[in-house]
């Protein structure tokens, strides 16, 4: 059981170390877009994504939303 | 309850009387300050809504004259909208952000009892602006000018008062995130926060981005009216037009700044009720992060018949539609934590559950009313009014209700009267619905908005909205007398009065809660 918890901390530990890859944020921005995440993969966002890199994260979701949405306004009226 | 200091006052001297309510910086205290005056102009706006259904009682002009009438809607918007639901809400924030975060207080505690001081000055100029020369401002209470800088002097109280209101909020906003972030427990991540707190973050930070927004318009209308420029004005070089994009570029968020708290409000009662922790915690916050961030893009569907390109009417349509998403996982998630729950229906409950079934029927209308060629059928027209009542009343003014009524026993230490309250949600339930259901009819048929005398195809159906509206206010008289009767005494509450709460007001203090709470931080794990 002991050896266990160590297990666990360590990768806890090393995971902080660990940097968020470009895709573990846009993953989860893009589900807080449609307002779903499963918990265990929430936890897993909590340990890793930092808040600068969700900020900026979600800024540019924002950015590339809107720039869907114009796409299709132009496939709709071109 | 080892975390209390000191249940029954403090050792410091500290003015009583009237002294007390002018220099607190005790966060109960300005709490209680912010939901007394919201209680009262609620019922100022209320006034002007009975005036506004007297007249339309019948067709013709019976009670007031065309440009009282006009005063009356304008005033009964700006009043309920600013002096109503969002000073009621910064009250719960007051009252209940520093409990659930086991903080001993707000972080600047002179700034909010300065925050709320103003709030008084800017009533009295709305109110006293019935009184002036020209009588108070009639163009709506968007004041889209050219209405606006066209009005009498009454306009520019208006104006001042909303500047006013707006750095109350602004101030507001800044000590609620700054006491969110900075004063939370130890153990109490982030991620652990109660749902209202979440949702208080999120309102408090939408409100620092659009607040300034506002200023900024009604800085240029009074520039406009005073001053001499031209921002608005077309012989000026002017365009009214931006006057609408800049004033709903704040207004949409806006009406999201009211509704925000009240979601949180019900995702903290209906898992209390159900006795289940709320369904998908971590997608609630991230539903109400992207409705925050979604409701920054959809302004312009305030506007479609104000001339745009038809690329514009369509990208603020589809923006619009995609709000629904997140809206709708939040329902689904309380209709989740309600499933197989064991569900008890005191009045907290009815009231949040009346909340979603009419919030969901506001946000239906609202739905229909962002598709662009019915919204050019029904702009303007009854329509709207009907769909916005139903986020704005049976939505936010119902949360309201429901939290007054959870936390009632944790302010006072005093249970409510239960089968009053009972009475007092039934009773607003019909006559909320016979007031403003049928407007929906009116909206369909054409009955514009704004208007003191009407066609008299519409008669009937006026004539039922005016019942079910004096119905709904003379409620509101019950809602008063069983809030001052539960303050008189009643029932001692117990200190964890409902079974099912989990908050740490409710786990961690006695009821009523001691004037300093949390000197000592709780430990949250």
């Amino acid at each position: 059981m002991g050896k266990e918890n160590e297990k666990v901390t360590s990768a806890l530990q090393n995971s902080d170390m660990e940097k968020a890859s470009m895709y573990q944020v846009a993953e989860a921005v893009l589900f807080s877009f449609i307002g779903i995440r499963k918990k265990s993969d929430l936890e897993h966002d909590a340990a890793k994504i930092k808040p600068v890199q969700i900020i900026i994260g979600g800024l540019v979701g924002g950015v590339i939303f809107i720039l869907s949405i114009l796409s299709v306004v132009k496939l709709v009226t071109g | 309850m080892a975390v209390i200091q000191d249940v029954h006052g403090h050792g410091h001297d500290h003015p009583t009387g009237i002294m007390r309510w002018l220099t607190t910086t005790n966060h109960k205290d300005i709490g209680t300050l912010y939901l007394c005056f919201s209680l009262v102009m609620l019922f100022v706006g209320g006034f002007l809504a009975m005036g506004i259904r007297a007249e339309l009682f019948m067709p013709g002009i019976q009670i007031l004259e065309p440009e009282v009438f006009n005063s009356f809607t304008t005033l009964h918007g700006l009043i309920m909208v600013f002096g109503a639901v969002m000073p009621a809400w910064v009250g719960f924030a007051n009252w209940q952000v520093p409990l659930m975060i086991g903080a001993p207080d707000m972080a600047f505690a002179r700034l909010n009892n300065w925050s709320f001081w103003l709030l008084p000055v800017a009533a009295l100029l709305l109110i006293t602006s019935f009184f002036v020369p020209g009588g108070a401002a009639a163009g709506g209470w968007t004041f889209y000018p050219p209405l606006s800088t066209q009005g009498g002097m009454g306009t520019d109280m208006m104006l001042f008062a909303v500047h006013i209101l707006g750095m109350s909020s602004i101030m507001g906003s800044i000590n609620i995130i700054t006491t969110i972030l900075n004063m939370r427990a130890p153990g109490m991540t982030l991620m652990k926060m109660p749902m209202f707190v979440w949702t208080w973050l999120i309102t408090a930070y939408l409100l620092v981005l659009v607040m300034p927004v506002l200023a900024g318009a009604v800085t240029m209308v009074l520039t406009d009216r005073n001053f001499g420029t031209s921002f608005f004005n077309a012989a000026g070089g002017g365009d009214p037009v931006m006057f609408q994009h800049i004033f709903w570029f704040f207004g949409h968020p806006e009406v999201y700044i009211m509704i925000l708290p009240a979601f949180g409000v019900v995702s903290e009662i209906i898992p209390t009720f159900s006795r289940k922790p709320l369904f998908g915690y971590s997608s609630m916050v991230y539903a109400t992060a992207s409705i925050a961030l979604l409701s920054c893009f959809v302004w312009a569907h305030h506007m479609f018949t104000a001339g745009m390109p038809v690329a514009g009417q369509l990208f603020f349509m589809y923006a619009t539609m995609l709000i629904a998403v997140p809206t709708g996982v939040k329902v689904f998630n309380w209709t989740a934590t309600m499933w197989r729950g064991s569900m008890t229906f005191e009045v907290p409950m009815l009231f949040s559950i009346g909340f979603i079934f009419l919030f969901v029927i506001g946000g239906f209308s609202g739905v229909v009313c962002a598709i662009v060629p019915v919204d050019i059928q029904v702009q303007d027209t009854y329509y709207v009014i009907a769909h916005f009542h139903y986020v704005l009343v049976s939505g936010a003014l119902f949360a309201l209700f429901a939290g007054a009524y959870y936390w009632l026993p944790k302010w006072t230490g005093h249970m409510y009267d239960e089968s009053l309250g009972k009475w007092h949600f039934w009773l607003s339930m019909v006559f909320f619905n016979v007031a403003f259901f049928v407007q929906h009819f009116l909206g369909l048929a054409g009955m514009p908005r704004r208007i003191p005398d009407y066609a008299l195809q519409f008669a009937d159906f006026n004539m039922i909205s005016s019942i079910g509206a004096f119905g709904f206010g003379l409620t509101q008289l019950l809602f008063v007398y069983i809030v001052i009767k539960c303050v008189r005494g009643g029932e001692k509450a117990a200190d964890k009065t409902w079974e099912g709460a989990t908050t740490l007001e409710w786990t961690h203090l006695p009821s009523p809660a001691p004037y300093h709470s949390f000197e000592t931080p709780p430990v949250v794990k």
